[in-house]
C-alpha cells in the first residue's frame, strides 16, 4: 500500500511523468470499492440462497401473510384489545411494541429524575451523602442488569403477601394494592362532560405559555421579574379545577376490590412490569449519575464563583447557572443512555414480561416459525426506535451549536 | 532600616477549624442545618442497611446444611449460605467433570503467567507477547478445555503455543534480573555475541527450530479426553465468551472503525450501516437471531453448536461498539500527526499502522478495559438461550431439588463476585487513564 501513495507523490514530483493504470490512486480505489462490494455482494447472495434453500428443504413457510393470521394464545399484560384465537398475529407485535414502549417511557422518565438527583447528590458538599451517592453508582453499575431484574423480580415481588393479605400502599384509603400478583389501583372513568375539563386544561397549558413570554420581554425591558412559576402553577389548578367542579365533577374511580381469589376492577400491572421498571429505573439511574457528574464538572469554576458573588444563594447557583451550562454536555449522554433503556427493555424475556421480544420474537416465533420475519420485524422495530431517538439528539445537538458562539 | 527583623517569624499553628477531626466534621457534616440533617438521615439509612444486612447475611445466616429446610430449622430469618457454598464448583465449572477441573485451572493460570510480563517495567518486546497471547494462547487453552484429538494444524498450532510460552517467560525472567532480551542471553551463552548479523540470526533459528522439534515429539503422546461443550458452565464459561468477545472485538473494531472513516464511499456505507445495525438492537435479539437464522444461513447438513453461535454472535455485537470506541480514539488523534505521517511519506497502512494507531490505541486502553466490563456483565444474557454461564448455574440452584426456592442467596453472591471483578476493572482504568492522560499533558 506504501508503493500507491509513493506513485502519488512522485506524480506530484514529476507532474508530466505518463498516466500508470496500477499505481493511480483513483483507479485503486474504484478498485478496491468494487472488490469489497464484490465480497460483500457474494456473501449475502450465499446467505440469501442458504436460507432460501434450507426453508425450502424444512418445508418452512415464508411472507407476511401470517400478520393476518389469528394467534392461539394469549398474553397477561396488554393495553390494547385482544382474545386468543380471535386477534392477529399482526395484533401480539403491536402489544409487544407498546408493552416495550410502555415500560421504557415510564423507566426513561424515572431514571431521568433519579440521575439528575444522584448525580447532584455525588457533588454534595456533605462528605457522607456524597459517599452515599457513590456507592449506590458503584454497587449498581458494577453488577449485571439481568441479575437486578431477576433479584427484583424473585427476591423481591415474587415474596409480596398473597392476595388476600394484599398491603395496602394507600394507608388504610384501599385504592392502592400490592401483591404477588402486582399492584392493582383505581382507575379514572371520565364522564360525559370530562373533555370540557380537558379543553380548561389545554386552554391553561396556552395561557402558561403566553404568560411566560410575557414575563420574560417585561423582564428583559423594565428588569421586573414576575413570579411565573406559582402564576403558572395557580392557572394550571385553578381552570381545570375550577371547570371540573362546575361541570359537576364527571369523573369515576374505578375501585380495585376483592372478589375471591383476586382483584377486580381497577388497573393493574403484573409483578414483572414492576420488576423490570424498578430495575431498569435504578440501574439507569446510576449511569446517569455519572454523566450528570461529569457534565457539572465539566463546567468552569468561575461560572459557580461569578454566580455566587452576584449573590445568588447556591441552589440558585446551580439551577440557573451551572445547570443550564452542563446540560450541554449532560444531554448527549443522556439521549444514547434512553436508547439503552428501549433496549434493555428487552431483558423482560428473563422474568417473562411480555414486551415484544418475549411476546414476538420468542412466543408466536415458536407457534408460527416464520424466523426470518419475526426476527427483521423485531430487530426493525428496535432500529426505528434507535433511529428517532438519534435524530432527536441531532436537532438537540444543532439548537445548541446554535446558541454556542 | 533597624525595622527590618532578622529571625523568621514561627508559622502559626493551623486554626482548629482546618486541622482538628472536629472542624473536619464541621465542615464536611454539618456546614449548615440542611447538611446536618442530611447527615442525620444518612447515618440512620447506613445503620439500618448495614445492620439488617449484617444480622440477615452474617449472623443470622446458615453456613452449613444438608438441604433448604435445615437452613429453615437452624435460622428462620437468615441467609442460607449453605446452598450457594455446596454449589460454588458448579457455580465457577458448571457441569466441567470434576476430575478435568485442573485443565481449567491451568488454562486461567497459563494466562495469567502469559500476560504477567506485560506488567513488569524491563521486560521488552512487550508488542510480541500481548499479540502471542491472542494468536496463540487460544488454541492451547481450547484444547485444555476441550480436549479430544489432535489435528495436525491444532499439534503445530498448541507447540508453538508452547514454545512462544517457554520463550516468553524466559525472556521476561532475563528481563527483569538482568534487563537484557532472551536472544543476547543465548548467543551470550554460546560466546556468538560477536559473530556477525547472519550467523547469529541462523543460531537463533536453529535453537527454535530444536526446541520446536523437541516440543512437537514431546507432546505427540500427550492428548486429554473429551469433554463436550454442553458440560461447559459457570464463570469459566462466562470468562471464555467474553474473552473471546474482546479480543476478536479489537481487530474487528479497527477493521470497521477504519471502513467508517474511509474516504472510499462503498467501503464507508457498508461499514456504518453494519455498526449502526447492530448498535441499535438489543444484544438479545441479535443472540436469538444467532440461535434461530444461524442455523438456516448454513449450507445443509452444516451444523454449528450453540455455544459458537452465541459465541459468534457476541463477537459481531463487541466488535460493532470497540468500533465507535475506536473511532473516538482515532478521532481525538490531531490531523496534525495523519499530515505528518504523510509528509515523510508513508501510505495509509503505514500512516495507520506506525503512526495514528499506536498512539489512539494508547488512549483507547481505559475504553477498551470500558468495553470489556461492558461485555462480562452482557455476558449474563446468554443464560436466557439456555446457556450455563454463571447466572444460569446461579439460577438453578433453585430448581435444585433440596435448594427449591433459594433465590436470593445464588444472585447475592453472584452480585458480590461480579462487583468484585467490575470493581477492580473499573478502578484500575480509571487509573490508567489518570496514568495515560499525565504523559501527554505534560
Amino acid at each position: 500500500m506504501a508503493i500507491h501513495d509513493s506513485g502519488k507523490l512522485s506524480a506530484r514530483v514529476k507532474p508530466k511523468e505518463s498516466f500508470d493504470f496500477f499505481h493511480d490512486e483513483r483507479v485503486r480505489s474504484v478498485f478496491y470499492q468494487i472488490l469489497t462490494a464484490c465480497v460483500v455482494g457474494w456473501l449475502a447472495w450465499y446467505l440469501i440462497t442458504n436460507t432460501a434453500h434450507n426453508l425450502e428443504v424444512r418445508g418452512m413457510n415464508t411472507g407476511f401473510g401470517f400478520l393476518s393470521a389469528t394467534a392461539g394464545f394469549d398474553t397477561d399484560f396488554k393495553l390494547i384489545e385482544y382474545k386468543p384465537g380471535v386477534g392477529t398475529y399482526g395484533r401480539i407485535f403491536l402489544i409487544g411494541c407498546i408493552n416495550t414502549l410502555l415500560v421504557s417511557f415510564l423507566a426513561i422518565i424515572a431514571s431521568t429524575i433519579l440521575g439528575f438527583f444522584v448525580g447532584i447528590l455525588r457533588l454534595s458538599s456533605n462528605w457522607l451523602v456524597a459517599r452515599l451517592a457513590l456507592a449506590y453508582v458503584e454497587i449498581i453499575r458494577n453488577t449485571p442488569l439481568l441479575l437486578q431484574i431477576i433479584f427484583w423480580y424473585v427476591g423481591v415481588f415474587a415474596i409480596l403477601p398473597r392476595v388476600k393479605n394484599s398491603i395496602d400502599l394507600s394507608v388504610g384509603a384501599e385504592v392502592v394494592f400490592l401483591n404477588n400478583r402486582g399492584l392493582y389501583t383505581a382507575w379514572p372513568i371520565p364522564g360525559d362532560l370530562f373533555w370540557m375539563t380537558i379543553a380548561a386544561f389545554v386552554i391553561a397549558v396556552i395561557g402558561v405559555v403566553i404568560l411566560k413570554r410575557w414575563a420574560h420581554r417585561r423582564q428583559d425591558s423594565t428588569g421586573q421579574q414576575f413570579p411565573t412559576f406559582s402564576a403558572s402553577l395557580a392557572l394550571l389548578i385553578v381552570l381545570p379545577g375550577a371547570v371540573y367542579l362546575v361541570t359537576g365533577s364527571p369523573l369515576d374511580w374505578d375501585l380495585p376490590t376483592l372478589q375471591g381469589f383476586n382483584f377486580s376492577g381497577g388497573a393493574s400491572l403484573p409483578p414483572a412490569f414492576l420488576a423490570l421498571l424498578i430495575a431498569l429505573t435504578i440501574y439507569h439511574g446510576a449511569h446517569l449519575a455519572e454523566s450528570v457528574r461529569a457534565g457539572i464538572l465539566s463546567v468552569n469554576k468561575g461560572q459557580t464563583e461569578a454566580a455566587l458573588a452576584i449573590g445568588l444563594r447556591p441552589a440558585r447557583a446551580m439551577s440557573l447557572i451551572i445547570i443550564p451550562q452542563a446540560m450541554r454536555a449532560i444531554v448527549p449522554p443522556m439521549i444514547s443512555l434512553w436508547m439503552n433503556v428501549v433496549k434493555n427493555s428487552s431483558l423482560a424475556i428473563a422474568i417473562g414480561y411480555s414486551d415484544v421480544v418475549a411476546l414476538f420474537m420468542q412466543t408466536a416465533l415458536n407457534q408460527a416459525g416464520y424466523a426470518v420475519e419475526m426476527v427483521g420485524m423485531t430487530m426493525a422495530f428496535y432500529m426505528f426506535i434507535s433511529l428517532s431517538i438519534s435524530g432527536l439528539l441531532n436537532i438537540y445537538n444543532k439548537r445548541v451549536q446554535l446558541v454556542e458562539r | 532600616m533597624s525595622m527590618v527583623k532578622a529571625e523568621k517569624t514561627a508559622a502559626r499553628s493551623a486554626p482548629l477549624i482546618e486541622s482538628s477531626f472536629i472542624g473536619w466534621l464541621h465542615k464536611n457534616l454539618f456546614s449548615s442545618w440542611i447538611n446536618a440533617i442530611l447527615t442525620l438521615v444518612s447515618l440512620y439509612i447506613i445503620y439500618v442497611v448495614v445492620k439488617s444486612l449484617w444480622i440477615w447475611g452474617v449472623a443470622d445466616a446458615v453456613w452449613v446444611a444438608e438441604n433448604r429446610r435445615e437452613c429453615f430449622d437452624i435460622s428462620k430469618d437468615g441467609a442460607c449460605w449453605a446452598g450457594v457454598i455446596l454449589w460454588l464448583d458448579n457455580i465457577f465449572y458448571g457441569r466441567y467433570p470434576r476430575g478435568e477441573l485442573w485443565r481449567v485451572n491451568l488454562g486461567g493460570l497459563l494466562l495469567i503467567l502469559w500476560m504477567a510480563p506485560l506488567w513488569l517495567p524491563r521486560v521488552k518486546d512487550k508488542i510480541f507477547i500481548g499479540l502471542s497471547t491472542i494468536f496463540l494462547y487460544p488454541f492451547l487453552a481450547g484444547y485444555l478445555f476441550a480436549g479430544g484429538d489432535k489435528g495436525i494444524f491444532m499439534q503445530l498450532m498448541i507447540t508453538g503455543g508452547i514454545v512462544c510460552l517457554m520463550g516468553n517467560t524466559l525472556h521476561s525472567l532475563i528481563g527483569v534480573f538482568s534487563g537484557g532480551g532472551l536472544p543476547e542471553f543465548l548467543l551470550g551463552l554460546l560466546g556468538k555475541k560477536d559473530a556477525s548479523d547472519g550467523n547469529q540470526r541462523n543460531t537463533l533459528l536453529a535453537i527454535l527450530a530444536v526446541t520446536f522439534v523437541a516440543v512437537y515429539a514431546l507432546q505427540m503422546s500427550w492428548t486429554v479426553e473429551v469433554v463436550p461443550w454442553t458440560k461447559w458452565g459457570g464463570m469459566f464459561l462466562t470468562l471464555v465468551i467474553s474473552g473471546i468477545g474482546i479480543t476478536t472485538a479489537l481487530p474487528g473494531g479497527i477493521i470497521l472503525a477504519l471502513g467508517r472513516r474511509s474516504k472510499l464511499p462503498v467501503i464507508r456505507v457498508l461499514s456504518t450501516s453494519f455498526i449502526e445495525l447492530f448498535r441499535s438492537v438489543p444484544l438479545i435479539t441479535v443472540l436469538f437471531m444467532a440461535t434461530t437464522m444461524f442455523p438456516l444461513f448454513m449450507p445443509e447438513g452444516f451444523v454449528l453448536n450453540k455455544l459458537v453461535q452465541v459465541i459468534i454472535a457476541v463477537c459481531l455485537f463487541s466488535a460493532c461498539y470497540m468500533a465507535e470506541t475506536v473511532r473516538a480514539g482515532l478521532q481525538a488523534i490531531p490531523r496534525g500527526q495523519y499530515e505528518g505521517a504523510h509528509s515523510i511519506g508513508l501510505g495509509y497502512w503505514g500512516m495507520m499502522g506506525l503512526v495514528v494507531m499506536p498512539q489512539a490505541l494508547k488512549h483507547m486502553i481505559p475504553n477498551i478495559v470500558g468495553s470489556f466490563i461492558g461485555l462480562l456483565k452482557d455476558t449474563t444474557l446468554v443464560s436466557i438461550i439456555g446457556l450455563f454461564d454463571i447466572l444460569g448455574m446461579l439460577r438453578s440452584i433453585s430448581q435444585d431439588v433440596p435448594w427449591r426456592g433459594l433465590h436470593k442467596e445464588p444472585l447475592i453472591f453472584g452480585a458480590m463476585l461480579f462487583f468484585i471483578i467490575c470493581f477492580i476493572m473499573s478502578k484500575y482504568s480509571r487509573h490508567l487513564e489518570v496514568k495515560l492522560s499525565a504523559g501527554a499533558n505534560r
